[in-house]
């Protein structure tokens, strides 16, 4: 071993053990607080996001001189297209499904459900499977359900109610207890009759729009966005990936790139997008993203029915 | 139910040697203080399965490894929103050996810090740095062979021989 390297550490070692760290019981109070106002954040950011759909729901449905009326709570509406934008939104329980305006993209498995839900209960959030589950609760948290992408805001309109979660998982293999491989920014969104394909037009177009873009808060870091082949998902799916350079402390490249995949996966007039965000320095793995991708649709659909 | 008297003993015996590792991957040692308080805040979160673990000091190292990679990465998001401890009181400055070092390591990547802190403060073989960062170990050897290179060009008077590249093999 390098006698002189071994004795600048020791140095270092001397030197850190001046510093002290904060008392056990000081340190377990602290975490134990921040849980706590963690989850009442967390609580009160649901209360908003419910509060304001409703109040959004309400200025729909009282949307412009002309808008017809909307149906009553609980009557069903013809199963016919409404293309106009303004059309009153689907009444708090259910109502008939309004096909898609893309031809030829009924639900791929199994018949669809007649109805299409206008609020979205926590069962339709898919569950790991027992082997990925980091036994950490997902949490649900507003906020952004896809990566910048040169500043577009894709499938930002025509929105019936959107709820997201945060959820880590780990990869089969990796011990209990162990800090988690990955985690997702998973988020569910209702889009009035039709609107639903729009988003998944305007998310491609939003890819294809920004193949290169400044990283946030990462001066002259750049990341690069493509779409990638995907198929086989819902009715219809998009599947992109962020690529960006891994850098050191000094945030000079280190050699490799983080990965990112994105996978937006449309359901009649319902959107999952399932955001792998890493677990501090891990890159997106293709196959769990699959594997994830498959529970979250399949969730979906036993929601339906 | 998590158990505190197990926890405050495992933060006791562990907390000094995780502070050294986390000054030496960190760099900086007012944020080596509060990553490493932040990875015992996860630690006792999670203690209820955390106690059982066979190895929870590497799991404490992976938490400030994976925090020192992310702090940068993040530097405007969540960890400017952690609560800094800041420095103690009184805190000798910092020696000038410690200050080449520090300054030598921070021209490293992390993965090469974290091998490098491994073996000089923990005598820690190559199979078990292995193990612990789930790479095989001829990733741990590149790692060092690299980190000590690097070292050797950017520490005046240390020549590669002195560092003996090999010794881990």
């Amino acid at each position: 071993m390098s006698r002189e390297l071994s004795r600048l550490y020791r140095a270092l070692v001397e030197e850190t053990d001046g510093r002290a760290l904060m008392a056990p019981e000081q340190l377990r109070r602290r975490a134990d607080r921040r849980a706590r106002n963690r989850a009442a954040v967390g609580a009160l950011a649901v209360a908003a996001l419910v509060a304001g759909t409703a109040a959004g729901a309400q200025l729909v449905r009282t949307s412009g001189p002309g808008t017809p009326p909307g149906p009553p709570a609980g009557t069903p509406t013809s199963a016919r297209p409404t293309p106009d934008a303004s059309s009153p939104v689907p009444s708090p329980t259910m109502t008939r499904a309004t096909p898609s305006r893309t031809p030829g993209t009924s639900p791929s498995a199994g018949p669809p459900s007649s109805r299409t839900p206008t609020t979205i209960p926590d069962r339709a959030f898919f569950a790991l499977a027992p082997a990925n589950d980091a036994g950490i609760a997902a949490e649900f948290t507003p906020g952004p359900v896809l990566p910048e992408l040169c500043g577009a805001e894709p499938g930002g309109s025509g929105i019936v109610q959107r709820r997201a979660r945060v959820l880590a998982y780990k990869l089969t293999g990796t011990p209990a207890g162990y800090v988690p491989d990955g985690s997702y920014r998973h988020s569910i969104t209702i889009y009035r009759a039709g609107r639903a394909d729009d988003a998944l037009r305007e998310l491609r177009q939003a890819v294809r729009d920004c193949p290169l873009q400044q990283v946030p808060d990462a001066p002259g870091v750049r990341s690069t966005q493509r779409l990638l082949d995907d198929g086989g998902y819902g009715d219809e799916s998009v599947l992109f990936e962020v690529r960006t350079p891994y850098r050191d402390v000094n945030g000079r490249p280190t050699g490799g790139d983080e990965l990112r995949l994105v996978r937006a996966v449309r359901i009649g007039d319902v959107v999952t997008v399932l955001w792998e965000q890493g677990w501090e320095n891990t890159s997106s793995i293709r196959s769990q993203v699959d594997a994830d991708s498959r529970r979250a649709v399949e969730a979906i659909r036993r929601w339906w029915n | 139910m998590r158990d505190a008297p197990s926890f405050d003993d495992f933060y006791r015996t562990t907390s000094a040697r995780t502070l050294r590792y986390g000054r030496a991957v960190v760099g900086d040692p007012g944020e080596a203080q509060d990553l490493v308080q932040e990875a015992y805040a996860r630690a006792w979160r999670q203690w209820g399965k955390l106690v059982a673990h066979p190895a929870p000091e590497a799991w404490l190292r992976l938490v400030v490894s994976r925090l020192a990679t992310d702090r940068w990465r993040r530097s405007r998001g969540w960890w400017l929103a952690i609560n800094r401890t800041g420095p103690p009181d009184h805190v000798r400055p910092p020696g000038e050996d410690s200050v080449l070092l520090v300054g030598a390591l921070r021209q490293l990547p992390v993965n090469q810090r974290q091998a490098l802190a491994l073996h000089y403060l923990f005598d820690m073989s190559v199979e078990d740095m292995a193990r612990e960062a789930r790479v095989p170990t001829g990733t741990v050897k590149s790692w060092l062979s690299r980190g000590r290179s690097r070292l050797a060009e950017l520490l005046p008077g240390i020549s590669a021989e002195e560092l003996e590249v090999d010794d881990v093999a």
